[in-house]
């Protein structure tokens, strides 16, 4: 349960390497479908279509962020309480919690683009989160020390 | 034994902790999961508007295959109209996969007069899925209303189906499927209907700009680029702008003054000259604009959108694009105000059509789904009318983003924006922009006896569940959602 733990959280970490990757390369050839004459508008955006080959990283952004991200966030969660990690509920809590401030700043970016900002510096906080959350479970706490004394021990002469 | 009852102890605990976070999770997922097949009538809850609720209970009585166009009255105009699945090439080449209408898209342009009775036979030639024809912005009897699942089952490949209706007033009008619409009217079901006055004569240039975007691909027809139309100088040239597409577009025109002389199939009361000044057209909308060639033969340029446009002039008139102007036309104050022909102070329904967004499952599908009054889909009201009824409704939008709402069969006169009152011509509607954060009081007049969707005509936001529907009391469905013809409305 401790790996998987571990694993989980590094996941997240890795996910959100990826949420901001797409949004990047999508806003890039964003870029350069608009310089080569495109013209980008709502019709464009409310439609499904791939209007340019980049805007995969929207749509990867947008399933990763609405489900896969949370869903991961939960499990990681419903993990810790049999994982034994010393605080890692409380851990794994912090980044569902951020996770969930995360998914609310990126739907309100929709019409508060302040939001939008803080969607991104918010990511920040959800990479750095779950990467402590993953290195801090890395060792295992020390056993319980045993109070009886050792059978070889000798006594002072 | 003190350890290993921790230990039991702490498993429990993990375990309760466990159910404490699943189970509700697990609960809203099941509750969520809709039958193999139901009623338009029978999900969500009947809303009677602040009605005595029972005088407004809907769901036995008449069904709505019956609300039809006098049977025996021969038709005027008569089409057959052949849905197939195929590639297709656009007029610049480019190869699109998707939908065509008696081999191509859009589908031919349907003419008629007011006051004509229309017959159009849909034959589905091989799309799989089925398709259906409905009538944008035209108030048909119900059973013409093409809504697979709730007023007709989907046309199988190899069947057909009869749409028979009056079109009442002269106006620009599409129509398209409305079955699994995201995709098909997407990829290129759909067509104009013009209908002309029976006594004015008609402008000296008539043209549609029916605007769609095919797989990226922005067109005015079908047609990439600019639409090129001879026009007389002193001409008078209308340009109907039809928006087919599920995001809001813009017009506007350079090289001469423009008025905007309809919207949504609705004249507009002494329209005043505009400059500097662009037309939105809502998802699903219309806006005809007309133009008055200037007398030099200079050419006039209608913008659509970005990268289209509507070339009026003489030869080959080239006049260069410019970008959109800043102010957009508000139809709010556009034009003289005139009789509506009822009294919404004497409104005997009224609804709340509250637009919002949050997370929850949908058929087992987690994601973040609009609201209706609060709740998500299909636990959505619905709006219950009798027949002559003066209804009123308040539009309101605080889910993030812009809805085009689209009620069937009825057209409605918007009373208000934010608190603010329309002070121009009658502003008639039937596909209504409502930016996040805006409401709209809006209004109508209960005469067209059916069960009649109102829906985003976003065509993604509808089949995400931003759909509701308007029912006459006594008046029923024999029809599905779902089932064996696999009727998806949206």
């Amino acid at each position: 349960m401790r790996k998987l733990y571990r694993v989980l959280a590094y996941l997240l970490v890795a996910e959100v390497v990826v949420q901001a990757g797409a949004m990047a390369l999508a806003i890039a050839g964003l870029g350069k479908w608009v310089t080569d004459g495109g013209v980008f508008d709502s019709s464009v955006m409310e439609s499904d279509e791939r209007a340019f080959p980049e805007v995969v990283g929207i749509m990867v952004h947008g399933l990763n962020g609405s489900i896969v991200i949370p869903a991961l966030a939960l499990i990681l969660v419903v993990v810790s309480f049999f994982a034994h990690v010393p605080g890692g509920v409380k851990w794994a809590a912090a980044v569902f919690g951020l996770v969930f401030v995360q998914v609310n700043l990126g739907f309100a970016g929709h019409d508060l683009p302040f939001a939008g900002g803080l969607h991104g510096m918010n990511a920040l906080a959800v990479f750095a989160t779950a990467l402590h959350t993953a290195r801090r479970a890395r060792v295992r706490p020390p056993a319980p020390v045993e109070a009886a004394p050792s059978s070889s021990a000798t006594t002072a002469g | 034994m003190a350890t290993r009852r921790t230990w039991r102890l702490r498993l429990a605990a993990a375990c309760i902790a466990t159910a404490a976070v699943a189970g509700p999770l697990g609960w809203f997922w099941q509750d969520s999961l809709l039958p193999g097949t139901y009623s338009a009538m029978d999900f969500g809850y009947p809303d009677p508007g602040g009605h005595d609720a029972h005088a407004g209970h809907a769901g036995h009585g008449r069904d709505v295959t019956t609300l039809v166009a006098d049977p025996a009255r021969p038709a005027d105009v008569s089409v057959t109209l052949t849905a197939r699945r195929e590639r297709f090439r656009l007029l610049t080449g480019r190869t699109i996969d998707g939908y065509t209408l008696n081999g191509a898209s859009p589908g031919p342009t349907l003419h008629a007069t007011a006051g004509q009775l229309v017959q159009v036979r849909l034959v589905n030639a091989n799309v799989r899925d089925g398709v259906t024809l409905h009538w944008h912005g035209v108030d048909v009897p119900n059973a013409a209303d093409g809504v697979a699942g709730v007023t007709q089952d989907a046309v199988p490949a190899g069947g057909a189906y009869t749409y028979r209706f009056v079109v009442p007033r002269a106006g620009t009008y599409w129509y398209h499927s409305h079955q699994d619409s995201h995709d098909q009217v997407v990829g290129g079901l759909y067509g104009a209907l013009v209908v002309r006055p029976a006594s004015k004569p008609g402008p000296g240039v008539d043209v549609v700009a029916m605007s769609h975007l095919y797989r990226g691909a922005r067109t005015l027809n079908g047609r990439e680029g600019d639409v090129t139309v001879a026009a007389a100088p002193g001409a008078t040239a209308r340009v109907r702008v039809i928006n087919t597409d599920s995001g809001a577009t813009q017009a506007w025109v350079t090289g001469a003054g423009y008025r905007l002389v309809a919207i949504d199939g609705t004249d507009v009361n002494r329209p005043t000259p505009v400059r500097d000044q662009a037309v939105q057209v809502t998802a699903g909308g219309r806006a005809d604009l007309e133009v008055t060639m200037p007398a030099d033969g200079s050419p006039v340029r209608v913008q659509v959108g970005g990268p289209t446009g509507v070339v009026l002039g003489q030869g080959r008139p080239t006049i260069a694009a410019v970008p959109r102007p800043a102010a957009t036309l508000d139809p709010l104050a556009y034009g003289t105000p005139a009789a509506l022909g009822f009294d919404p102070a004497a409104a005997n329904r009224h609804f709340r059509y509250d637009i919002g967004r949050r997370p929850g499952f949908i058929d087992g599908r987690p994601g973040y789904w609009w609201t209706v009054n609060g709740h998500i889909y299909p636990d959505l009201p619905m709006f219950v009318v009798a027949e002559g009824d003066v209804v009123r409704m308040r539009i309101s939008n605080h889910s993030g983003e812009a809805h085009p709402m689209h009620l069937h069969g009825h057209h409605l006169v918007v009373l208000a924006r934010n608190g603010r009152p329309a002070t121009g011509s009658p502003w008639w509607v039937d596909s209504l922009h409502v930016a996040n954060g805006e409401n709209y009081d809006v209004a109508f007049v209960a005469g067209n006896p059916g069960l009649w969707m109102d829906h985003c005509h976003n065509l993604a936001h509808a089949e995400q569940g931003l759909a509701v529907h308007l029912a006459y009391a006594g008046v029923t469905t024999s029809v599905h959602i779902g089932g064996a013809p696999a009727n998806a409305p949206e």
